[in-house]
C-alpha cells in the first residue's frame, strides 16, 4: 500500500512531464503567442506576390483605428451585438453577398480596413480579407489576435446590434 | 466472482486509459485548433490558451498510455480523476454563463454540447475511482515498496 502523499506526488510528476513534452514540442507556437507574433498563416506565405491582407498585431490596430481605419466583424451579428471592437462595422463573412453592397456605399476603397474574428484557428477575417480586395479594396489587413486578444487586453469593448 | 471481477476492473482500465490516449492524440495533433476551442470557454487571458493547448493533449496521453500498459496505475488514475474533476468544473462554469460552445474535448469535429459532455466526463470520472478503489486488490506487488 503507497501512502496517498506518494501517489499524488507521482500523479503530479505525471502532468508535470506531460506537459513539460506539449510544451516543449509546441515551443514555438508558445512563444510566438507569448510574444504577439503568431505565425502567419501558411496560405499567407505559400502565395508569393499575391495580393493578399496582411496581418497586424494589437498595437497596430490601435494605431490604425486612431488614424482613421476601418475596423471590420467579420463574426456573425450575434456576436457582433455580444461585444466588438468600438466603430467596428458588422459585415459577417457568412452575409458579405447581402450586406457587400451597403458597405461599399458607406466604406470607399481608398480606406484601410482591418477585418476580424474570434482570432485563434478562426479563418474569417482573412477570408474576409480576400473578398474584399477582390472587391476593389486596396489595403486590407488581418488582426489575427481577433475579438478575444483585445477583450483580454482590457481594451474597451461596446456591445448592441449595428 | 473473482474472476469477473478482475476481467471489468481490467477492461475499465483498458477503456479508460484508450479514451485518454484517444482523446490526447486528437488535440496533439492540431494544438492551434485547440487553442481557439480552449478560448472559446472564455476563461484565460490571450496566450494561456496556446500553453494549456499544447500541455494538456500530452498530459491527457501520458495518463492514458500508463493505464494501457498498467504502470504506476494509481497515479494515473488519480490525476485522470482529477482532471475529469477539472473538465467538470470548468464545464458547469460554461453552463452557468449560457456559453453556446462546442467541447472540443474530442478535437473539432466531434460537435458535443457542454452538457453531454458533462455526463460523459460523469462516467469517466465514476470510471476512474472505480479503477482507483480496485486497484490493491488485483494487482499486488511481490514487495512493497518502501514508505517514505
Amino acid at each position: 500500500m503507497k501512502s496517498l502523499q506518494r501517489i499524488l506526488f507521482e500523479a503530479v510528476l505525471i502532468a508535470a512531464l506531460g506537459a513539460a513534452i506539449g510544451l516543449a514540442v509546441n515551443h514555438r507556437l508558445i512563444s510566438d503567442a507569448f510574444t504577439g507574433k503568431l505565425a502567419v498563416p501558411a496560405a499567407v506565405t505559400s502565395v508569393p506576390g499575391a495580393l493578399l491582407p496582411q496581418p497586424v498585431l494589437l498595437a497596430e490596430v490601435r494605431e490604425l483605428a486612431n488614424s482613421g481605419a476601418v475596423l471590420i466583424d467579420a463574426r456573425d451579428f450575434a456576436q457582433y451585438a455580444d461585444g466588438h471592437l468600438p466603430g467596428a462595422l458588422s459585415l459577417p463573412l457568412g452575409e458579405v453577398e447581402a450586406q457587400l453592397a451597403g458597405f461599399r456605399q458607406k466604406v470607399e476603397t481608398g480606406k484601410t480596413l482591418v477585418a476580424y474574428c474570434n482570432g485563434y484557428g478562426c479563418p474569417d477575417s482573412f477570408d474576409l480579407g480576400m473578398l474584399l480586395l477582390k472587391d476593389g479594396y486596396r489595403d486590407v489587413r488581418v488582426f489575427e489576435g481577433g475579438f478575444p486578444e483585445w477583450r483580454d487586453a482590457g481594451l474597451p469593448v461596446v456591445k448592441g446590434a449595428r | 466472482m473473482k474472476r469477473t471481477g478482475r476481467i471489468s476492473y481490467h477492461l475499465c482500465r483498458l477503456l479508460l486509459g484508450g479514451v485518454f490516449v484517444w482523446a490526447g492524440a486528437i488535440k496533439a495533433l492540431d494544438v492551434p485548433v485547440f487553442a481557439g476551442q480552449v478560448a472559446a470557454y472564455q476563461l484565460l487571458p490571450y496566450a494561456w490558451n496556446y500553453a494549456v493547448a499544447a500541455a494538456l493533449p500530452y498530459v491527457e496521453l501520458l495518463a492514458g498510455i500508463l493505464l494501457l500498459i498498467n504502470i504506476r496505475i494509481k497515479p494515473a488514475t488519480l490525476l485522470v480523476g482529477l482532471l475529469n474533476a477539472v473538465f467538470i468544473v470548468v464545464l458547469l462554469s460554461v453552463l452557468a454563463r449560457g456559453l453556446n460552445i462546442d467541447c472540443g474535448c474530442f478535437g473539432p469535429d466531434a460537435g458535443t454540447t457542454p452538457l453531454q459532455a458533462l455526463g460523459r466526463d460523469a462516467v469517466l470520472l465514476a470510471l476512474a475511482v472505480a479503477i482507483y478503489r480496485q486497484q490493491d486488490r488485483y494487482v499486488r506487488s511481490p514487495v512493497s515498496p518502501p514508505e517514505d
